[in-house]
């Protein structure tokens, strides 16, 4: 038996002081152990480091917070009235990318499908591209900030010329009449343009599924952006394209922020 | 002096409080870490490379900040405001001409309110072109997206609150778009505004999804997603950190 510990018997059974098995070396395997590899470990302990960023992140904001709104109050026009529609009449600026779009094609592309999709990439992405040997680093190739770059002055680019050219001339102007080409096959084929360039000139290059996302995800951010601004800041009344310093009428599109 | 702080944090009232020791060692510094509600969604160390500001530009910390000073400010405008078609309009009225800073509550409300969708985004752009939503962080980049729809629901729902010209038209554009979506378009709209066009029930709708629902699911769900960091390693310059990338093993 066991030598009295004072401890219940249970306790003398699992921790007993005088283990009746042998230890020995059976085989080496080879495997990874956390610090297999590795450097020294580059951590610092959270506090107070951390609690001291987050402290200055927070007096920081909060005082470009009061200050700005000591300069600029906040919009109030008159009473709700139904029946006095506003013109242009536009939603809050981060659905202005939406807004623009439904101006360019039938809104179950431009409300559901295409919003509805950049959802489902936003969620499936990192099914996609699971390498992780290059998470944690901007750009993640050699590459990949060149691509980047490129391909958001494409995207400006041929963003900002199908709406002018929807504005001043649009597939009506080239003589199409039924609605079916005017709000959907048009605009879907614009929509494979914008895409499908980039990913035929890419493609020679092989790139990796981290290069396909960043060219992917790069498109649809820039088309976003270039979207909002544009529906936020030049579409006056009526919904057409104004500059912003000179919109009839007096409307201020900074007005409604 | 010293004798009175020590005699403070000797008692047993404050050690009934705090369960450790001033933290300038390193068994206090990690303690304060775990038996902090707040601290403990952090990890008790961090690698130096995940603190530079050009990693993550404190986006996601910001954007935390941010949602915090809305709760507040939204809080105080609360005590002057009516969710009714007859007082709304009045009562932000009265809020910035005779409440005192009703004006300054009111404009840090909405000017915060749109930084947050602004941060938001740029947040989720900084995590994407990081590659930081690559696993282990997949579960996290989705309650990131789930997180950027919420922001834009309680920014969107509040933007009718005042119910002036500007809320009226712009909430009758925005939910014309959720009208769009084949077969359920309709119902959906309906539901949304409790009516066919936007009158009492979608004020009374938006402003419980606004006050209640909304920051409730927020609150939620940023605890899990700064929680679920830590549980997933710290950021993933951590990781890039450690392990060498693929190319780089190859020279060698
Ligand atoms: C209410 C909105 C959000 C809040 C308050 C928030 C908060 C945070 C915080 C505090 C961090 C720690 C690192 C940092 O500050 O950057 C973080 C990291 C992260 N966030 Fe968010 N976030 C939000 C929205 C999003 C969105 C929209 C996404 C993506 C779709 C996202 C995905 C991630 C991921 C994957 C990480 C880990 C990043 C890394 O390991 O480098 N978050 N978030």
């Amino acid at each position: 038996m066991t030598p009295q510990t004072g401890n219940s018997p249970e306790q003398d059974q699992r921790f007993a002081r005088t283990p009746m098995k042998t230890y020995s070396l059976m085989e080496l395997v080879r495997g990874v152990s956390p610090m297999v590899e590795k450097g020294p470990d580059d951590t610092i302990f959270s506090f107070p480091m951390v609690a001291l960023l987050e402290l200055i992140l927070l007096i920081g904001t909060t005082l470009v917070l009061v200050i700005f709104s000591l300069l600029r109050d906040a919009p109030l026009e008159e009473l709700a009235n139904p029946d006095v529609v506003t013109n242009p009449a536009k939603a809050p600026w981060y659905f202005m990318g939406l807004q623009e779009l439904l101006l360019h094609m039938h809104p179950l592309l431009a409300g559901i499908i295409f919003p509805g999709l950049v959802i489902l990439f936003l969620i499936i992405l990192p099914y996609i591209d699971v390498d992780k040997s290059d998470a944690g680093r901007w750009f993640g190739t050699a590459r990949g900030p060149k691509w980047v770059f490129f391909t958001t002055l494409y995207t400006v680019v041929m963003q900002t010329a199908l709406i002018i050219f929807d504005e001043e001339v649009g597939l009506r102007g080239l003589g199409a009449a039924s609605p079916l080409i005017l709000q959907v096959i048009g605009p879907l084929l614009f929509g494979v343009l914008l895409f499908g360039l980039p990913a035929l000139f890419v493609r020679r290059y092989h790139p990796t599924r981290r290069e396909w996302m960043l060219v992917l995800f790069t498109i649809i951010l820039a088309s976003a952006v270039v979207l909002t601004i544009s529906g936020f800041l030049f579409r006056g009344p009526g919904m057409h394209l104004y500059a912003p310093w000179n919109m009839p009428g007096g409307y201020n599109p900074w007005s409604s922020l | 002096m010293s004798s009175f702080i020590q005699s403070v944090t000797q008692s047993r009232v404050w050690k009934s409080f705090f369960r450790h020791g001033w933290p300038d060692d390193e068994l206090n510094r990690s303690l304060i870490m775990t038996t902090n509600i707040f601290f403990h969604l952090h990890p008790v160390k961090v690698s130096r490379r995940s603190l530079k500001a050009t990693y993550s530009f404190g986006l996601g910390i910001i954007a935390t900040i941010l949602f915090l000073i809305l709760t507040v400010t939204g809080t105080l405008i609360m005590f002057y405001y009516v969710p009714s078609t007859e007082s709304a309009y009045q009562n932000i009225v009265h809020l910035q001409t005779r409440v005192p800073y009703g004006q300054l509550m009111r404009n840090m409300h909405r000017w915060a309110a749109h930084a947050m969708v602004l941060v938001v985004v740029l947040h989720m752009a900084r995590v994407f072109y990081t590659g930081a939503y690559k696993p282990p962080r997949e579960f996290n980049w989705i309650v990131g997206v789930v997180l950027l729809v919420l922001t834009l629901g309680a920014s969107f729902t509040g933007y009718l609150l005042p119910w002036d010209q500007l809320s009226f038209w712009a909430i009758t554009v925005g939910t014309n778009i959720a009208g769009y979506a084949p077969l359920i378009g309709d119902d959906l709209r309906f539901i949304l505004l409790g009516g066919v066009e936007v009158g009492q029930n979608a004020l009374t709708r938006f402003y419980a999804l606004h006050i209640m629902v909304i920051p409730l699911a927020l609150a939620g769900l940023v605890s899990l997603h700064i929680w679920r960091v830590r549980k997933d390693g710290g950021l993933a310059a951590q990781q890039a950190a450690e392990e060498p990338l693929r190319f780089e093993q190859e020279d060698a």
